[in-house]
């Protein structure tokens, strides 16, 4: 494991920033308004809500026991088996996560700008690069991240200003969508938007100082959150409510619907070539962190071999799914739903435990 | 060894060509003309394709090339009669370029014309930016006939056209997007652009108005057969009405989503009849819309719009300039003219098409907490058609142009 502590607070913010924020250019917004209708740009900030003190317990856990990572810290708080379960069920999360997203994305590559090629070819190519990025270590993935973070971002804040034309304010009301019981349970169902959060603290040691790490995460996941809600709440102000819902790339039918003036027509492409940057570094990323788990869990402490195994995994079951409506709307919904109470009550368990031992003095 | 390092790298590099297409191999669509035919659920395609030579510097052209080849064929929707029409087009057909979509109005009144226009928003290929144009005869002939004569490049054409009609406010911008918010939102009306290539019953310019005219209206003597001018008035993704020029433009005035620039028209000069004043409107402000929603008795809608005129002519040669009196009285003629039309309208809307064409369910929409609540109190069938509804025009500014008076006409006859 290349690691040699170099990480700071800029590399670890960019991580973050990709590995959550890029949210906002999936299927997500047509997954949550299918319930919420109008009311959809809401649940990110409800699910934050939800999650995210959970998220700060296992920050003060993670700084209470020195020197542990995810894994390390779940087997010293509740004993050597049951961490090591609870760290299978998080893997899988992880993995099963990656293989809908990733098929997702697959599928809006393949829709829009390689209608000929084979799905198989271009996951085969996707995972593949995929693939050689991870291989690089996690100190390489950061500094990338942090790299790219500059022009990914400019690309997407270009988007956002010249769909303003196209935003009428009043689409957002009524402001409750479909009724605020049905946005309440919504955003506390889907608080595993946020999850990726709590794989990234696998990486808890990377940092020079784990203040670092801490400040990093805490401050990108304010930012992601601005994002996302900025972004969902243009796509409702664009494409009103009975529209989004059955729209599922909305970020690319707002880039093929944006002008440069009337000149420079059909510009998606521009935007394209970031959007892929974006979406090859989280993947990244994500697979990086998935492996690691793994090998945390199984006490492999050169994991790096294992990731060609696992991109392997992912292409075929990523192939599994009949179409990619089945694969958002069904099987990603489910997971997320899954996940959302697992993530949520985990770090109030944990402390609980912790402080039951008397570990916390 | 290295030979196969060097043939998988290649093979993986290459890979990324499997969607590789030249420029040369491709048919550019730019406009697209949607016809019934006799049977249900068949609809005639006509594809209007530009020739890239003809306006480029680079190339030079063949003088016997036109500058469009206009295809037609049957199918069922807008992407699979593509792969029909190759069979005698001789490149890929694309409609990534595609600027209008013409509907010829026997469809767009028919019941099956939504059916047909959902598959335009699947295909990616047809952006949500292109334009919906209603067209009185059939879309074939609306294509074949029509002629520019100054601007032969159709992709500039279509582009310039509209453009400059929807500024000057005689046709409303009717992109696919509006199309489909509206509808789907099913609360408003959409305006059409409407148009024509056929002047069959022109009428006399008897009234001396600019815009009150519909397409084919409008004598005209040289120049391109198609004129631009009104709206189709779309009710639940049908054609119900036609609205003309002028109705159209008060259209405009009254919604906040669309945006006119400014336009010219007349008005009777209020001291000699027999005289029309030219000014030229401008609304630089938005209007403003206040709603007060009540559950049980009609609903009281206040919209207040501020404009500014530049008078332009005054045939008569009266001194509107220099007497404030007077200046009073053209104002009030002004905006009295102004409301009276809207009143019109609104009227129109409200008894016989019984909803709005001026997007305004978005201001009521804040009255209400849920979705479910909204669509119960049901905007266009029950809050609408029972509105209370006062449009007042209020003139913020009023300028004479460079000339401060006209010639005394006293003083060069006497």
């Amino acid at each position: 494991m290349q690691n040699n502590g170099y990480l700071r607070i800029k590399e670890i913010a960019a991580m973050t920033l990709l590995l959550v924020g890029i949210k906002l250019s999936d299927s997500t917004p047509a997954l949550l308004a299918q319930k919420a209708q109008n009311g959809f740009w809401l649940i990110p900030l409800l699910s934050f809500i939800c999650i995210f003190p959970g998220f700060l317990i296992m920050l003060y856990l993670l700084k209470k026991y020195q020197d542990k990572n995810l894994i390390e810290l779940m087997e010293a708080i509740t004993g050597k088996w049951i961490g090591k379960g609870i760290g299978i069920v998080i893997f899988l999360f992880a993995l099963l996560t990656i293989t809908f997203d990733s098929r997702n994305y697959i599928e809006q590559i393949g829709l829009l700008y390689f209608p000929k090629s084979p799905t198989i070819v271009l996951f085969f190519i996707f995972i593949g690069i995929v693939f050689f990025g991870a291989k690089k270590g996690i100190e390489v993935i950061g500094e990338t991240s942090w790299l790219f973070l500059t022009v990914i971002k400019i690309s997407a804040s270009l988007v956002i200003l010249l769909s303003l034309g196209e935003v009428v304010m009043q689409r957002v009301f009524p402001i409750f969508g479909s009724g605020i019981t049905n946005i309440l349970t919504e955003g506390v169902k889907k608080a595993s938007l946020f999850a990726e959060l709590f794989f990234l603290l696998i990486a808890y040691k990377v940092t020079k100082a784990s203040s670092m790490f801490s400040k990093g995460i805490v401050i990108a996941s304010f930012i992601t959150l601005f994002e996302i809600t900025l972004f969902y709440f243009v796509y409702i102000t664009v494409f009103d409510y009975n529209s989004i819902a059955k729209i599922a790339f909305p970020f690319h039918d707002l880039t093929q619907f944006i002008n440069l003036g009337n000149f420079f027509t059909n510009i998606e492409t521009l935007f394209m070539v970031f959007w892929l940057f974006a979406a090859f570094l989280k993947f990244i990323i994500f697979i990086y962190l998935a492996t690691w788990i793994f090998g945390e869990i199984f006490a492999i402490r050169n994991f790096e071999p294992l990731l060609l195994p696992f991109s392997f995994l992912v292409i075929m079951i990523g192939q599994l799914p009949f179409n990619s409506i089945i694969n958002e709307l069904i099987l990603r919904e489910m997971l997320l739903t899954i996940m959302s109470p697992f993530f949520i009550i985990l770090p109030y368990v944990l402390w609980g435990i912790a402080w039951g031992k008397g570990e916390l003095k | 060894m290295i030979r196969v390092i060097v043939l998988l790298i290649f093979s993986i590099l290459l890979s990324g060509c499997y969607d590789r297409i030249e420029l040369e191999q491709q048919s550019y669509v730019i406009a697209i003309g949607i016809d019934k035919t006799e049977q249900e659920g068949v609809y005639s395609f006509t594809y209007q394709i530009a020739n890239p030579e003809i306006g480029s510097a680079a190339v030079q052209s063949g003088p016997d090339e036109p500058p469009t080849e206009i295809v037609t064929v049957n199918g069922s929707d807008i992407l699979s009669s593509t792969y029909t029409a190759n069979s005698f087009v001789s490149k890929k057909i694309t409609l990534d370029h595609t600027k209008i979509i013409v509907i010829s109005e026997e469809l767009a009144r028919s019941e099956d014309f939504i059916r047909v226009i959902q598959s335009a928003s699947r295909t990616p290929q047809i952006r949500r930016s292109v334009q919906m144009l209603v067209s009185k005869e059939k879309a074939i002939d609306f294509i074949n006939n029509n002629e520019p004569i100054m601007e032969k490049r159709p992709h500039k054409y279509y582009q310039f056209m509209l453009n400059r009609a929807v500024q000057t406010g005689i046709i409303p911008k009717s992109t696919l997007h509006r199309f489909f918010q509206i509808t789907e939102g099913d609360a408003d009306l959409f305006l059409a652009i409407y148009a024509t290539t056929e002047q069959s019953d022109q009428k006399k310019n008897t009234e001396g108005f600019e815009d009150k005219y519909i397409a084919g209206e409008i004598p005209q003597i040289g120049g391109s057969p198609t004129q631009f001018m009104g709206s189709a008035v779309f009710k639940e993704g049908q054609m119900i009405d036609i609205l003309d020029g002028e109705e159209t433009r008060v259209a405009q005035m009254l919604d906040k989503t669309l945006e006119m620039e400014d336009y010219l028209a007349t008005i009777p000069d209020p001291k000699m009849p027999e005289y029309r004043i030219s000014y030229n409107y401008y609304q630089k402000k938005e209007p403003i819309i206040n709603i007060n929603y009540y559950k049980n008795k009609p609903t009281e809608i206040d919209v207040n719009i501020s404009f500014q005129v530049e008078v332009i002519a005054i045939p008569s040669l009266i001194m509107y300039s220099q007497s404030k009196k007077d200046q009073q009285t053209l104002q009030e003629a002004l905006t009295q003219r102004l409301e009276e039309k809207t009143n019109a309208l609104i009227e129109k809307t409200q008894n016989s098409y019984k909803s709005d064409a001026f997007y305004w369910s978005l201001y009521i929409r804040k009255h209400f907490k849920d979705i479910k609540e909204y669509e119960d109190a049901d905007w266009h069938k029950n809050i609408y058609p029972n509105a209370k509804i006062n449009v007042t025009y209020e003139l913020e500014k009023m300028e004479f142009g460079k000339m401060i008076n006209d010639s005394n006409l006293e003083d060069v006859r006497d």
